[in-house]
Formats: C-alpha cells, structure tokens, sequence
C-alpha cells in the first residue's frame, strides 16, 4: 500500500508539481530547438523518455558504489552510454528518422533533466522507484514539447506532421519556426500552467505563510530569496 | 599509528575510486562496442541504400519501395564511372537495353550549417535535369530543411542550368526555381553549388 502510494506520487510530481520544464525549467535548450516540426519532437520525447527511464535505473543500481567525489563522471558516462545506443537503434532500424533528427539524438547527452534526475533522485532512491522517476520526467517533459511543437509547427508552416491544414490563405509565421517562436510559446505555456492549473498550490503555500504575516518585515525577504531559488 | 592508518584508508580510497571509473568506463565502452560491431553492417547497408535510391530518384527513375528491389534496380541500371585512382567521378543511367541514357553526378557544397550532398541527374545534352536529390544536409528544421521537400525536389525536373531563384509559389521558368520563404542563405546556397558544380561535371564528362 504504502510502497504503490509512494510510485504514484512520484510518477505525478514528474508530470504536475515538479514538472522538468515549466516547474523546474530544465531541458529549455532543446525544449527550444526541436519544437518547430512536430515528428522530430515525437522521436527526440521517446528518445528522452528511454534515456532519463534506464539511467535513472542504472545511477540507482549503481549508487552504493558510486565513490562521492566522481558520482558525475560515472553519471555522464551511463547517460552518454544510452544514448549512443538510441542512436545505434536509430540508424540501424530507423534510418529515414535518424537521417531527419541529425544531431539531434546525440544532443539528449546535454539535456539537464537526464543529469538533473540522476543526480537528485537516482542517488538516494531504489531502482523501481527512480525508474518511475525517470519515465515520469520524460513523460512531463514530453507533453509540454508536444502541446509547444502543434502550436509552433501549425503557426510556422500551416501543416501537422507534415500535412498541410491550413489552406494556400494562410501565411506562414516564420517567427514560429525560428528560436524566437520558441521562446514565445514556452513564456505562454509556463504563464497558462502556472496561472490556471498551478494557483491552487501556491495558495496553499501562501495561506500556511499566513500567521507569519505578523512580521511581514522578516517574511518579504525570505519569499524574495524563496522565489530566486526556484527560477 | 592511527594517523598512518587513516592515510593509508585515505590512499586506499583514492585507489578505489580510480579503480571504479575504470572498471565502470571499460564495461560501458565494451557493451557499446559489442553493440556497434553487431549492428555495423546493418547501418553500411541502410547508407549505402539511401545514396543508391537517391541517384535512382535523381535519375527520374520510379524507385521501388522494397530495399532488395532498389537495389536490383540500381546494379541493373546504374554503372558508377570511377577515374584511374578508383575515385567516383558520376553515375551512367543506362536504359533497359543497356545505352547511357543519362547522368547523375554527386554534388557538394557548403550550406548555411554545413554541407549540403546531393545527387543531380542531367541528360545526354549536359544542360537539362533530371532531377535532384539531397542525401545530407544540416540545414535549419522547418525552414532550410525545406529543401527535402517533395514538391522543392520535383521542380528541378526539366530545368536547364544556369538556374536562378524565383520567390516561394511564384511561376517559375525553364532556367528558374521556386527559394523557400524564410530560407534565403540555404536556398542561394544550392543555386551557387548547382551552378558551379554542374559545370564542373559537364566538362568532366565531355573529357572521358
């Protein structure tokens, strides 16, 4: 019972509360450059999903024995391995999708969430639990690139995976496809999230702050610093 | 005494850790290198068949969609020309009862991001195309990358070469092509690479 509660939780802090990308506003590099055509952003997700799932499972196998001072080599190390075998699977299964992703697979080595998960969660948790951790931070990120990737690559070039549905009226928003467009859907999304679905916890958090108001002098600084660190 | 026993457990730390990044670096890169040696001829074969159905594409052949087909199409029809040093120099296509009946020529050149390969075709005449077809190219997704586009690749059919550039969805003539919105650099790029590299190849050929 308690064991179940404690995969769940983890499985939806990946995708709600402490979503990667609009909660802790990691993996914003490629959240930005793969977004612009939607089959990319499909692959480069499933990509991201196996690699942060597996080393997360491998740092957590591995973390009674990971001496302190080199536990980021070794971490890098295990990332770096998976990836080279997603891009082996690719290019030997999946020619025509690793000949469109380019340099894209091997970029998933510097995506901060896969060593940002090892580091924070794979170290001092169990295999099971930090793969769950693992696949829910790669789901998390993954719906948010996909929701950015419709609107950008719909906006940009009038088409979904590559159809066109919008018709010969429509001109293509070339902002869309470049990094700005980017950057523009990200804000929107973050702002949407955090405005609509996020409110009820900061809140929460707010109304249990409540009886320190008494001092509002000692509080503002520390939710100031509060506030610094999450960004 | 405990000092030098606390060195000697500092040491052996020390050692351990060294001791554990090897041993963890040369299981990893064996498992890797396993892997890779396992899957090397499968990778040859997919690259080689994409450069074989893209000079069958280039050629304005119908390109079969099975592998083992292609690639009986391509050693049916398609003789590679190497010179003296065992160098590709172009592609003949040759018609089914054997006579050159066109070129492909490889063409290369710089990109916006790097470097953009393609296969050319051209006719007997040395002026006219065939058609075109990119086999690498680095160029920006969604505008750049363009260039793989069905509808960008077909327009070359029939194009004589000087070729120059027309706005996206504007008429375009006999020595002219449709550029891409948005993908100004990219799309100058391949009108130089093809001006100057199909030049190239028209002497090469008429030297043979």
């Amino acid at each position: 019972m308690k064991s179940s509660y404690k995969y769940r939780q983890a499985f939806a802090s990946g995708i709600g509360v402490n979503n990667p990308v609009f909660v802790q506003i990691l993996g914003i590099c490629s959240t930005l450059a793969v977004t612009n055509v939607l089959k990319n952003t499909v692959v480069m997700c499933a990509g991201l999903v196996f690699v942060t799932g597996l080393s997360n499972l491998t740092v957590s196998v591995l973390r009674q024995y990971i001496p302190g001072r080199v536990r980021m080599m070794v971490e890098t190390l295990i990332i770096a391995a998976w990836v080279i075998l997603v891009d082996i699977a690719l290019r030997a299964y999946l020619p025509d999708i690793s000949r469109q992703l380019g340099p894209y697979v091997g970029l998933i080595i510097t995506n901060c969430i896969v060593m940002g998960r090892a580091e924070a969660f794979a170290l001092s948790n169990p295999p099971g639990l930090s793969l769950v951790d693992g696949l829910a931070s790669g789901i998390g990120y993954s719906y948010v690139l996909l929701a950015i990737a419709f609107a950008r690559e719909l906006l940009g070039s009038g088409s979904i995976w590559g159809f066109r549905v919008l018709g010969d009226w429509w001109v293509n928003w070339n902002l869309m496809v470049m990094a700005p467009g980017g950057f523009f859907m990200l804000a929107l999304f973050i702002w949407v999230v955090k405005g609509s679905f996020l409110k009820e916890k900061q809140e929460a958090a707010t109304g249990a702050g409540k009886p320190a108001q008494t001092a509002p002098a000692q509080t503002a600084p520390a939710a100031a610093g509060a506030q610094g660190g999450k960004s | 005494m405990s000092a030098k026993q606390a060195k000697q457990s500092k040491l052996g730390q020390s050692l351990f850790t060294i001791f554990f990044m090897l041993a963890v670096t040369v299981v990893f890169i064996s498992a890797l290198s396993l892997i890779h040696v396992l899957t090397r001829e499968r990778i040859q074969l997919n690259e080689g068949l994409v450069l074989k159905t893209a000079v069958l594409y280039a050629a304005g052949l119908a390109v079969p969609t099975d592998a083992l087909e292609a690639d009986r199409l391509y050693d049916r029809r398609v003789r590679e020309v190497r010179d003296p040093q065992g160098v590709l120099r172009f592609y003949e296509i040759l018609s089914p009862d054997g006579e050159a009946a066109s070129y492909v020529v490889p063409v290369l050149g710089a990109g916006l991001w790097g470097e953009i390969e393609s296969v050319v075709g051209i006719e007997l005449d040395l002026g006219t195309l065939t058609g075109i077809e990119f086999v690498k190219q680095n160029e920006t997704p969604g505008l750049g990358a363009r260039i793989t586009e069905s509808w960008f690749k077909e327009q070359f059919r029939g194009k004589r070469f000087p070729l120059s550039v027309v706005p996206e969805r504007e008429e375009a003539g006999g020595q002219e092509f449709q550029a891409i919105t948005g993908a100004t650099n990219t799309v100058n790029a391949v009108q130089d690479i093809l001006n100057v590299r199909l030049a190239e190849a028209e002497r090469v050929i008429r030297e043979r």
